[in-house]
């Protein structure tokens, strides 16, 4: 049964029609992806009409809505962020909205057993645009397992619009003479089955540190992706050249740490890279291939140059992410 | 003029003079909010770093981990700022340069050079 037709707050990643308004920009590509065929982690975006009945019906609605009218100044933040995230931690989710999370949480069990975990992305409305980016402001959570840690996580997410560096990003936007409110920004959230990833890569499938585009750049690193996008460790890089995937440069990184599953609760944890996976390269030259071919092929179905975020499980690719990159000057 | 650090230029080339800040934590940004306008931010393994906000006021970045794909390296490109990710830099306590004067320019290969000018 296509459960899609009979949800409102809720879209399957598979069988579903892209749609940035209601899925953000990381849900609805990830659709798109599903789409055209290639391995997404399965899983479900909880859509912006569930942000916006929250705010509307939990019993802390109208006190949360109130803070985010607030004309606030840079040195205001650190109060005013944390009490919007006290609040939105503190309400319930409506009951229509959660009895559709909880049916997709079901189903997904269902199909893909009990004992999978689930990671938790936020999409918001506005991040990842192509005139100020968001890329990377709002929050991930990782390994979430009973379905109270999956709705934690997705009222973490839909705090993570209002943390600090949120906030002052609307500020500077301002004196650019950008007027947005906190009130204009609207959040899905993306729950997906968490991928154990043995390797993290990101593509970038034309070479933006010097913008040719004959040539394409790889980061990676060993275990989990979240030590890519933040500067926790240096990765490998890698120079691909287009035309025949062979590699032009290869630097091996320190990666002195990676990012795994907390073997105690729910998240994560850093450990030490032992000394020969530190030295050795995070991706093998059939990987780098298979990569490279998945690349142009998204690049292909979105019509431009991407930023793509993989995980490899027991040598499986998968795609977490796909997004335009907005700054070559080709 | 003195090269204190070398690493991985990943957006703009542009050769850029400015007063060396080093930046730890949110609290920082805030401080640091209506006055980074000429400034080039230190930076150094702090995980997630806060700096986006304040980068399209800034003159250059400069971070001690990382690569071209980080966060940071990508706003930069989207500010058009000079960034240097993955800098190996000669001195051991950073907060020293506060105040300072630094350049960055690009060399060959995308090598991203950090100055200290006095």
């Amino acid at each position: 049964m296509n459960l899609n037709k009979y949800l409102n707050y809720v879209n399957f990643i598979t069988r579903s029609t892209p749609d940035p308004a209601l899925m953000g920009g990381k849900g609805s590509n990830l659709v798109k992806l599903a789409q055209i065929g290639v391995k997404v982690p399965p899983g479900f975006i909880v859509n912006v009409n569930s942000y916006k009945m929250f705010l509307e019906k939990s019993e802390y609605g109208e006190q949360i809505k109130e803070l985010l009218r607030i004309d606030y100044k840079a040195k205001d933040v650190l109060p005013l962020s944390s009490n919007i995230k006290d609040l939105i931690l503190r309400s319930g989710i409506p009951e229509g909205v959660l009895n559709e999370v909880k049916l997709s949480f079901e189903q997904i069990h269902e199909n893909f057993g009990s004992e999978i975990s689930f990671a938790v992305r936020s999409s918001a409305s506005i991040e990842d645009s192509s005139q100020f980016s968001f890329a990377g402001q709002a929050d991930t959570f990782l390994y979430n397992k009973s379905f109270d840690d999956v709705i934690k996580s997705i009222k973490e997410c839909w705090a993570s619009l209002f943390s600090p560096g949120a906030m002052l990003y609307l500020l500077q936007m301002r004196k650019k003479g950008i007027e947005l409110s906190l009130l204009d920004i609207e959040m899905a959230v993306v729950v997906q089955e968490m991928i154990n990833s043995h390797i993290s890569s990101t593509l970038f499938t034309v070479n933006v540190l010097n913008n040719d585009k004959n040539s394409m750049y790889i980061i990676s690193t060993w275990g989990l992706g979240e030590t890519l996008a933040n500067n926790i460790i240096v990765p490998d890089s890698l120079i691909i050249d287009r035309k025949d995937f062979k590699i032009m440069k290869e630097e091996i990184g320190k990666k002195k740490k990676k990012s795994i599953q907390n073997p105690e609760r729910s998240g994560t944890i850093m450990v030490e890279n032992d000394p020969f996976s530190r030295k050795s390269c995070s991706l093998n030259e059939r990987q780098i291939q298979q990569i490279c071919k998945l690349g142009l092929e998204i690049e292909d179905a979105f019509g431009s140059p991407q930023d793509i975020e993989l995980a490899i499980e027991n040598d499986i690719v998968y795609i977490l992410q796909s997004r335009p990159i907005t700054t070559l000057k080709i | 003029m003195k090269v204190i650090g070398k690493g991985l230029s990943c957006a703009s080339k542009d050769e850029v003079t400015g007063e060396l800040v080093y930046i730890q934590t949110v609290e920082d940004v805030i401080n640091l909010f209506d006055t980074a306008e000429g400034k080039i931010c230190l930076i150094e393994d702090a995980g997630t770093t806060t700096l986006g906000p304040i980068l399209s006021d800034l003159t250059g970045i400069v971070c001690t981990t990382g690569s071209g794909g980080s966060h940071l390296a990508i706003v930069s490109r989207e500010f058009d700022l000079p960034c240097i990710m993955n800098i190996d830099i000669d001195i051991e306590d950073l907060t020293q340069l506060n105040g300072k004067t630094g350049k960055i320019s690009t060399e060959e290969d995308n090598a991203g050079i950090l100055y200290l000018l006095n």
